[in-house]
C-alpha cells in the first residue's frame, strides 16, 4: 500500500517542522536571530492510469488519468530576514542595523563571517570585537584615553579625547549585503558564511542604497513571534497525528483483508 | 470465482487507490499551493460477463480519473518580500526549465533570488516574466516591491513583471511534483491580466483535513464491509460444497 509510505513522508515532514519551530522558540531572546520556516513540496506523482485511454466499451476516453502522489518532502528551510525590534541597551558598543546588511567579522580561520548581532565590546588592545572576541571588520581601535565613543548612523566611529573638544574619527564601519540573503550558511554563534547561493558580498558604508543605518546603544532583538510559533506548533502536531491516523487506517484495512480467509 | 467476489474485489482496488490519494492529501496539508485531489469512480457495466440473466448485467467499480479541486487555499502572511500569493482560480505563475524542457506552472509563490540575482523557485528554476524571459533583481537597490499586477520594482524603477497565465480547461494540467504542473495540451494559456498578486504572502494548501479524516473513516469502513462480503461468499460456497457432498 502506497498510503503507508505516503503517510510516513508526512510524519517526517511534520517532525522537521517541529524541529525548526523549537529552534525558533529556543532562540527567542538571541540577539540578531532570524526566525526560520520549513516549506514543503509535493513529491513526485505516479501515473497509474492512462490519460486519453479508452475508458469503456462505448469508446469514451479518460480525460485526466490517474496520477497518485507519493507524499511530501521538505522544500527548504529558509530564514525570514524581517527586521527585529531594536532594544535599548545603553552599552555604547552595541549596534543595531536598521534595514538590510550584515556586520563583517574576521573568524579565527581567516574567513569572513557575517552577523546581525551587534552586541560588540572592546578587547584588551582596544579593538572592537564580537561576544566571542572575533575582531569586527574593518578593524576599529578605540584609544585607551577616549572619554566617549560616538558611532554615527553611517558608520563613522568618533572618539572624544581628554582636553580636545572636537571628536576624532578613528575608523569607519562597513556593512555587507547579498543578492540572496536566504542562501547564507548559518554556522552558529549568530554567524553566517557566504555561499555560492548567496552570491558575493557587496560591501559599502551604512546608509548607502540598499543598506540600513546603524543605531548606537541598541541591539536588534530576534524576530521570533512567540504566538505565531506556538500556533505553528499546534498545527504541526495535529498534522502529525492525522498522518499517523492514515497509517492506522491502512494497517486496519490490511488486517481486514487478511481476515477474509480465516 | 463468482461475479460477486470479482465485483467486491473491484471495489477494494478502488478503495485502496482512494486511500493512497487521501494519504497524499493529508501529507501535503501544509504544502504551499497544493490542490486537493480525489478519485473519480464510476459504475462500469459489463454485458459480456458470465451471468444467468436474472438480475441483469453485473456492474463493476472503475476508477476513471483523478479530480483536482483548484479552489484557492488560505492566504497567510510570511513577512518575506519575495513570497507572492496569487488570487483567482485557474491562474498560475510561469516557471522555466533550466534543462530546456517545457514551461511549468505553479501556484506556490515562495520565490527567492539566486547568487546572480535571478528570481527563482525554491528548486532554483527561473521564474519567468510576462514575455517568457527570466527576471533579474539588483541587490544594491534594496527590497523589491511587487504590485498587484505583478510588476516588480526596485528603487522606484520597474525591473520586470511576473508572468501569470490562465488555464480555461484545468484538466489539461498534469502534476510534476514540487508544486509544478505541466501542460499536456497543445494550447498555450493566455495571459491573466485580471489576476491579483499579493506580496509577502503565501497560498496554503486547500486541503480540508476534517474532510480528509472523514474520507479516511469512510474508506476504511467500506473496505471492511467489502471484505465481510467476500468472507460471506467464501462461507456460502464452502457450506454448499459440504451440503452437496453429504447428499451424494
Amino acid at each position: 500500500m502506497r498510503a503507508l509510505r505516503t503517510a510516513a513522508t508526512g510524519m517526517a515532514a511534520q517532525q522537521l517542522n517541529v524541529e525548526v519551530i523549537s529552534n525558533n522558540i529556543a532562540n527567542m531572546n538571541t540577539v540578531g536571530f532570524k526566525r526560520q520556516r520549513a516549506e514543503f513540496q509535493d513529491l513526485l506523482y505516479q501515473n497509474v492510469q492512462r490519460m486519453g485511454a479508452q475508458s469503456s466499451s462505448a469508446g469514451t476516453v479518460v480525460p485526466t488519468g490517474i496520477q497518485i502522489g507519493v507524499g511530501v518532502r521538505a522544500g527548504s528551510v529558509y530564514r525570514i530576514t524581517e527586521q527585529g525590534t531594536p532594544m535599548h541597551s545603553g552599552n555604547r558598543y552595541d549596534l543595531a542595523i536598521d534595514g538590510r546588511g550584515y556586520f563583517q567579522v574576521l573568524l579565527p580561520s581567516g574567513e569572513t563571517g557575517y552577523t546581525r548581532a551587534g552586541n560588540f565590546s572592546v578587547n584588551g588592545e582596544g579593538q572592537l570585537v564580537t561576544e566571542d572576541g572575533y575582531p569586527v571588520q574593518p578593524e576599529i581601535s578605540i584609544p585607551q584615553e577616549a572619554r566617549d565613543v560616538i558611532i554615527s548612523p553611517t558608520g563613522q566611529v568618533q572618539v572624544l579625547l581628554d582636553g580636545d573638544p572636537t571628536p576624532q574619527i578613528v575608523g569607519e564601519l562597513q556593512l555587507a549585503s547579498f543578492f540572496n540573503e536566504a542562501g547564507l550558511e548559518a554556522i552558529g554563534d549568530n554567524l553566517l558564511l557566504e555561499t555560492a547561493a548567496s552570491g558575493p558580498a557587496v560591501v559599502a558604508a551604512p546608509g548607502e542604497p540598499g543598506l540600513g543605518t546603524l543605531l548606537q546603544g541598541y541591539t536588534e532583538s530576534s524576530n521570533v513571534d512567540a504566538v505565531a510559533e506556538i500556533t505553528a506548533l499546534i498545527v504541526a502536531q495535529r498534522a502529525y497525528e492525522m498522518n499517523s491516523k492514515v497509517i492506522t487506517t491502512a494497517d486496519e484495512m490490511l488486517q481486514a483483508a487478511n481476515q477474509v480467509k480465516s | 470465482m463468482e461475479n460477486a467476489a470479482l465485483i467486491a474485489l473491484s471495489r477494494q482496488m478502488t478503495l485502496r487507490r482512494e486511500l493512497d490519494i487521501v494519504a497524499n492529501n493529508i501529507a501535503n496539508a501544509d504544502t504551499s499551493g497544493f490542490k486537493v485531489e480525489g478519485l473519480i469512480v464510476e459504475e462500469e457495466t459489463v454485458s459480456h460477463a458470465r451471468n444467468f440473466g436474472v438480475y441483469g448485467a453485473p456492474s463493476f467499480v472503475l476508477d476513471q480519473g483523478v479530480g483536482r479541486d483548484f479552489s484557492p487555499g488560505a492566504i497567510r502572511q510570511t513577512g518575506r518580500p519575495l513570497d507572492v500569493a496569487l488570487e483567482g482560480e485557474g491562474v498560475f505563475f510561469r516557471i522555466g526549465d533550466p534543462n530546456g524542457g517545457p514551461e511549468r506552472y505553479t501556484r506556490d509563490g515562495g520565490f527567492t533570488s539566486d547568487g546572480e540575482g535571478r528570481l527563482v523557485t525554491r528548486d532554483g528554476r527561473p521564474v519567468l516574466d510576462s514575455g517568457g524571459a527570466e527576471i533579474v533583481l539588483d541587490p544594491t537597490q534594496g527590497e523589491p516591491t511587487i504590485a498587484q499586477d505583478g510588476t516588480i520594482s526596485q528603487g522606484g524603477e520597474a525591473v520586470g513583471q511576473l508572468g501569470v497565465v490562465r488555464f480555461d480547461v484545468l484538466s489539461v494540467l498534469s502534476k510534476d511534483g514540487d508544486g509544478l504542473y505541466r501542460n499536456t495540451s497543445n494550447e498555450t494559456p493566455a495571459d491573466a491580466t485580471d489576476a491579483q498578486v499579493r506580496q509577502g504572502m503565501l497560498e496554503g494548501s486547500n486541503v480540508d483535513t476534517l474532510v480528509e479524516i472523514t474520507n479516511l473513516i469512510q474508506i476504511q469502513r467500506a473496505y471492511e464491509s467489502t471484505a465481510r462480503l467476500i468472507e460471506n461468499l467464501n462461507d456460502l460456497s464452502r457450506r454448499s460444497v459440504e451440503r452437496l457432498g453429504r447428499v451424494g
